[in-house]
């Protein structure tokens, strides 16, 4: 079974549809990136799949779970799933060691030394130990972003969201984010990534999700995508953002 | 000006007793810093919740809070008093109402404080609202989606961050507390002004007892002030606000 099942997902704000029948899953230990043009729906069916973004119609089943379902526990389901958000989202009044253990010890119910023992781990995975008593608006955004990345980490999720992790950047900064994504995806671990960096796509994805208009307009794996895609929306896409 | 002067009034004794008319001030003070304080925690702590309630998913809750709001804002302090005071017990069921009206302790100072404390919990869930929704959406979600309640997003995320933010309206509504306080004389609470009034019939003094009284709330607010700033200092986040330090 694969952890994550979109089936038939379709979302409208009011009258405006912005998701249509969308249909994909992601195996575990699969990396998959999720493209397409701005508006194209790709960050909010990736919101979708914790339940951040309700969604109307259709099914989305992580790890066997129903995310629609009203049963569900959703705090639950999300604190197995982790998140990296594109504008980081460190909680700004706590320190960089707090972010990393308030989870643990609020949801999980951790006991707090061995939180923090978890939470300076892995900063020292992200290359971030010196500044685990700083604040996060005292870290550049590539900091604050391998914080977030080792914030969901925390959680020891089985799968982890990323949504649009380095387009919030400065140049110079994406690649220190997208090493430590890379060394994640190398370990193994489940990921859904939107993103428009093409390099990551063709380093480390299994497949390559291409959205337009709420739909997946492609859905096939890296090489086909990159070599051979077959709308004529992606080819397009694909000319732009590689020829720039 | 045909004034009789008497600075040294406020050491002399009242007219029917062993007290002095400093004596007189320093307990309305007490009994002023007794029904602000007081109020100010009714105000804090329901302006918290009711300007959280207007920020919830969901029709009810919203309801709720602006109702609360727009009651305790557009009706005058001291009708309010007087509602508190005169008509509420009488709509309450009739042992409580016997009991309120005749055995409850310090009623008078009960229902100041309450009432103060209602109607400044409505300026404040103003300022709780406008904080919340002045924080980026995406804290919210990232709170969630750690596996935080809505509740416990709320207490570790998004309140401390909006009580930070909501620092200098607050201290405004701190201020003006202990300033409004002094309409509790009109139901008979023997704070500062009803023993201004007080000292001024019983000594002839009028100037003297109101400029006391002046320094007396000038002070009250002026602490409240730089004690809110030092608050501010203590709880300001590294990094986060630029501006000032």
């Amino acid at each position: 079974m694969a952890m994550i099942e979109i089936r038939h997902v379709f979302k409208w704000y009011d009258k405006f549809q912005v998701l249509a029948d969308c249909s994909t899953q992601v195996e575990k230990g699969e990396v998959v990136v999720v493209c397409g043009p701005s508006g194209s729906g790709k960050s909010t069916l990736i919101k979708c799949v914790n339940a951040l973004e309700p969604f109307q119609q259709g099914e989305i089943v992580v790890d066997g779970v129903s995310v629609g379902a009203s049963a569900t526990n959703l705090p639950k389901l999300r604190a197995r799933v982790g998140m990296v958000f594109q504008h980081f989202e460190l909680f700004p009044h706590m320190s960089i060691v707090d972010n990393l253990t308030i989870g643990q010890v609020k949801v999980l119910g951790r006991p707090r030394e061995l939180a923090r023992e978890k939470g300076l781990n892995l900063l020292a995975r992200v290359g971030l130990s010196a500044q685990a008593e700083k604040f996060p608006g005292q870290l550049s955004g590539g900091q604050q972003q391998r914080v977030a990345i080792a914030r969901a980490l925390s959680m020891d999720p089985i799968c982890m969201l990323f949504d649009e992790p380095t387009s919030a950047l400065d140049p110079e900064m994406i690649n220190e984010v997208l090493d430590v994504m890379v060394e994640l995806a190398a370990e193994g671990m489940t990921m859904m990534v939107v993103t428009h960096e093409m390099g990551f796509a063709r380093k480390v994805a299994n497949r390559v999700i291409f959205m337009d208009g709420g739909r997946i307009v492609e859905d096939d794996a890296k090489d086909t995508f990159f070599g051979n895609p077959r709308s004529e929306r992606a080819q397009q896409f694909l000319a732009k953002i590689l020829h720039h | 000006m045909n004034y009789h002067w008497n600075w040294g009034i406020y050491f002399q004794t009242v007219q029917a007793g062993e007290e002095t008319y400093l004596d007189w001030l320093i307990s309305g003070l007490g009994w002023t810093l007794a029904v602000a304080l007081t109020a100010w925690l009714i105000a804090l702590a329901m302006g918290a919740v009711m300007g959280t309630l207007r920020t919830l998913p969901g029709r009810a809750p919203l309801a709720i809070g602006n109702a609360w709001v727009e009651v305790f804002r557009n009706v005058p302090l001291l009708v309010q008093l007087f509602l508190w005071f005169f008509v509420v017990p009488e709509l309450l069921p009739r042992d409580l109402a016997l009991w309120v009206k005749q055995d409850m302790p310090a009623k008078e100072f009960v229902t100041a404080a309450i009432c103060l404390g209602l109607f400044t919990s409505a300026r404040i869930a103003e300022q709780v609202r406008a904080g919340i929704q002045s924080l980026p959406r995406g804290q919210r979600m990232a709170a969630l989606a750690l596996g935080f309640t809505l509740p416990q997003a709320y207490r570790y995320v998004i309140l401390p961050m909006a009580f930070r933010i909501i620092i200098p309206p607050l201290t405004s509504e701190f201020m003006n507390i202990f300033k409004n306080s002094s309409v509790a004389f009109a139901i008979g609470v023997l704070e500062l002004t009803f023993q201004a009034r007080q000292m001024q019939e019983d000594s002839e003094q009028g100037i003297e007892t109101y400029l006391a009284v002046t320094v007396l709330y000038f002070l009250c607010a002026f602490l409240a002030n730089r004690g809110m700033a030092f608050i501010e200092r203590r709880t300001r986040v590294p990094g986060f606000i630029a501006a000032g330090k």
